[in-house]
């Protein structure tokens, strides 16, 4: 079915292991002069993947193009740079898709089944004006397509049909982009150990190219101090009503008990905010301040919940520009407090 | 414990000594959380799991508990702590209650007074304190006919949904009477038992049709050599499309008032023949019967369609749900499977009776109420010999006290 430039473009196949696999090449063969191509094409996936969030094609040399994905993947595992191997998946999972879209309907299949373990049907139904290739089988659809922002993705948006749903060709490679991201980043955080003396080089270089395009980590930690003026609209809204006496609901209370935790918030004032609420019990805040922040009960610090469940419960308010680009309300905070304090690196293109 | 909860235990004690007693474990039961809500000072005992029925049956005898409960989640390690159980999967429970439904006869028999400042009402609690804005409410509920019959219609709409569009094999799944005012609705599959809390999201909102967007249903506007032309789905068409038809066939059947529809677009929707509906996608171009209006008509359609489902129930993958086969602590009756081809003649307020002989109890308040072919009520402040099941409602629902 794969043909050796099916690998060439789209290396993080299960085939395209077991291609590397027969090849039978170690680690020292890196270091030999008949890899020098692999090794550049390696560092150029990385450099372009960290400057612009994009990969470029190169098909002239296919297996120089299939080894160099795996090494560019353990080189990026070894510097330990997670967010970088995050930026990598992204910009190779849209490689990908650029090149999935434009595939015939029985290769997406056979890929979406054989390397992703995926179940669908070839439909071919047309219940309205669009014409559908494939029928998603439920938990496969829902696995990627949560990830994904724009409401055509909302399952209540979609055709579903005893349990299949329907998707034209592009929404099919648009769904493999995110298993593709998925599975880059899972085989990425599974590499580590020591460093290889071939690759220490390349290692160094590709941390300073990091550095260089994604700016220094603690530039995207959250402001040191907490900044009213970088909350989003359903925080400053929940302060806003507590304030006013009026009442706020368990979820409300958890969001902003849990972001205020999240942003670094001494207790004092997050029990502060609670206040003016008119059931409120000094005690009673505390403890569940406490128990959110994980000084208390399972010890788990609760993240802040995600726009999806505010949208969901009622919480969310009024969104903004920003709030459009984000999906959880500490990301708005970060960009938010990025924009105001004019500092660190400008947002990753996403 | 109050005189009360001393006769309801002694109640449920007697019902799990029968020696033929047998409760209804869930599918792989030892994989499971259990918890049981006891009488004295409203404790919950959780992290328990049993090896089988047996040992299940005999904790219930000893514990006599107000409500029994297990994880719909399965665990590695159900006794240990939260956080180290070893989470390897979850059935996918749904929960119809009257509580989440909007019958007319609530106010009949519901009230509800406020905590802080006394209000009282009657019906369903609203969010809020009306005067005093607080949210701490007191609600005494009531079970009827009507309310429940409401639930098992909304029942048969989820089961529906949930064999002709999510796909789920009917052998799959279980329907339970909850033993009070609803449905619950279990979904053993290897493909949904691993779906995380935002997939379960995605599924609780498409039942509800919540953030359903007519447009990318293909309702649209066209414009055909200058007259306007609706477009929508089509009957017939699968999932939400052709429901949407059907729900506005429907309402285009019946009565349109109070829909938010000016009389004049009633009156052209009236004389308009709703059989072109059933026939093509071309919806009508009745002057004042705009794409607004037909997106209108869709929301109304929608509501009217989609399963009441409680969300938080469907979205919480380590919750725990009663066990069939168990007392409702808040009724005296039983919580039971029901087979789903029988959810139409069930009858809630027969099946799961659950005590013999007579009690006698001092009813403070009570809407009538039936109970088999039996009627009883409405009482005030009165002293009544009654069944045990009717009188054990009447504790369970603190509506009555107990006469030594």
């Amino acid at each position: 079915m794969l043909t050796r430039a099916d690998l060439a473009k789209y290396p993080f196949l299960n085939e395209a292991s077991d291609y590397i696999k027969e090849l039978g090449i170690s680690i020292d063969d890196i270091a030999s002069p008949d890899f020098s191509p692999v090794l550049e094409r390696a560092e150029k996936r990385l450099e372009e993947a960290l400057s612009k969030g994009r990969v470029s094609n190169e098909f002239g040399n296919e297996n120089a193009e299939i080894l160099s994905f795996p090494v560019s993947n353990l080189i990026l595992s070894l510097t330990g740079e997670e967010r970088a191997q995050r930026r990598f998946a992204l910009a190779e999972a849209k490689r990908a898709y650029e090149l999935l879209r434009q595939e015939s309907p029985e290769k997406l299949d056979y890929i979406a089944r054989t390397t992703f373990g995926w179940k669908l049907n070839k439909i071919d139904a047309q219940p309205g004006k669009r014409f559908y290739d494939f029928g998603i089988s439920l938990a496969d659809y829902l696995r990627n397509s949560v990830h994904l922002k724009d409401p055509k993705w909302k399952l209540p948006n979609r055709i579903l049909d005893h349990g299949l749903v329907y998707a034209t060709r592009e929404e099919l490679a648009r769904l493999l982009e995110e298993e593709v991201r998925t599975k880059i980043v899972d085989r990425s955080s599974r590499l580590s150990g020591e460093i290889p003396k071939p690759l220490l080089p390349k290692v160094e270089r590709t941390r300073g190219l990091i550095t260089k395009w994604l700016g220094v980590p603690s530039h995207y930690e959250l402001p040191k101090v907490p900044s009213p003026e970088a909350m989003p609209p359903c925080v400053r809204h929940l302060i806003d009503n507590l304030a006013e006496g009026k009442n706020v609901q368990h979820m409300g209370r958890f969001t902003l008990a849990s972001f205020l935790v999240n942003i670094g918030a001494g207790e004092e004032d997050i029990v502060k905010a609670f206040k003016p609420a008119s059931d409120f019990s000094e005690r009673m805040t505390r403890y569940q301040v406490e128990h959110i922040a994980g000084k208390r009960g399972g010890r788990t610090k609760y993240t802040c919940p995600m726009c999806t469940t505010l949208k969901t419960h009622g919480v969310c308010y009024k969104p903004d520009d920003i709030c459009s680009t984000i999906r959880n309300p500490l990301s708005y905070y970060k960009s938010k407090a990025r924009i105001l304090t004019g500092k660190g690196p400008k947002r990753e293109p996403s | 414990m109050n005189q009360a909860e001393q006769v309801i235990r002694q109640k449920f004690q007697q019902y799990y000594l029968d020696p033929k007693r047998q409760l209804d474990p869930p599918l792989n039961p030892s994989e499971r959380e259990y918890g049981f809500l006891l009488f004295s000072g409203k404790f919950m005992v959780r992290h328990r799991s049993f090896k089988d029925p047996l040992s299940l049956l005999t904790a219930v005898r000893d514990l006599v508990p107000s409500h029994v409960y297990f994880s719909t989640a399965y665990y590695r390690e159900p006794t240990a702590p939260m956080e180290e159980k070893g989470w390897t999967g979850a059935d996918l429970v749904f929960d119809i209650d009257a509580d989440h439904l909007n019958t007319p006869c609530k106010p009949d028999h519901d009230s509800w007074k406020c905590k802080a400042c006394g209000t009282t009402g009657n019906g369903g609690a609203p969010k809020l304190c009306p005067k005093c804005k607080n949210d701490r409410l007191e609600e005494q509920t009531w079970l009827c006919d009507r309310c429940l019959q409401e639930a098992k219609e909304e029942t048969a709409k989820l089961l529906e949904m949930l064999y002709t569009d999510l796909g789920i094999d009917n052998e799959a799944t279980r329907l339970f009477f909850s033993g009070h005012r609803g449905y619950h609705v279990h979904v053993y599959s290897k493909q949904t038992s691993q779906l995380g809390e935002e997939e379960r999201r995605e599924i609780a909102d498409y039942l509800l049709a919540q953030g359903l967007d007519p447009q990318l249903h293909e309702l649209e506007e066209t414009s055909v050599g200058g007259t306007k032309l609706a477009e929508g789905p089509l009957i017939g068409q699968p999932g939400w499309r052709g429901r949407i038809v059907a729900g506005i066939y429907d309402i285009l059947g019946s009565e349109m008032d109070q829909i938010g529809l000016t009389s004049t677009q009633v009156h052209a929707l009236k004389s308009w023949d709703r059989e072109d509906l059933l026939r093509k996608p071309f919806w009508n171009s009745a002057k004042g019967v705009g794409i607004s209006t037909w997106k209108t008509l869709v929301t109304k359609a929608v509501e009217k369609k989609s399963a009441k489902i409680d969300t938080v129930v469907t979205t919480d993958i380590h919750r725990l749900i009663r066990m069939s086969g168990t007392l409702n602590g808040h009724t005296g009756l039983l919580a039971m499977k029901v087979p789903e081809e029988r959810l139409d003649e069930f009858d809630p307020f027969t099946e799961p009776l659950a005590f013999q002989g007579q009690m006698k109890v001092k009813v403070k308040e009570s809407p009538g109420f039936r109970l088999g072919e039996e009627r009883f009520g409405p009482y005030h402040d009165e002293t009544v010999q009654l069944p045990s099941t009717a009188a054990m409602l009447l504790l369970c629902k603190h509506r009555a006290e107990p006469i030594a």
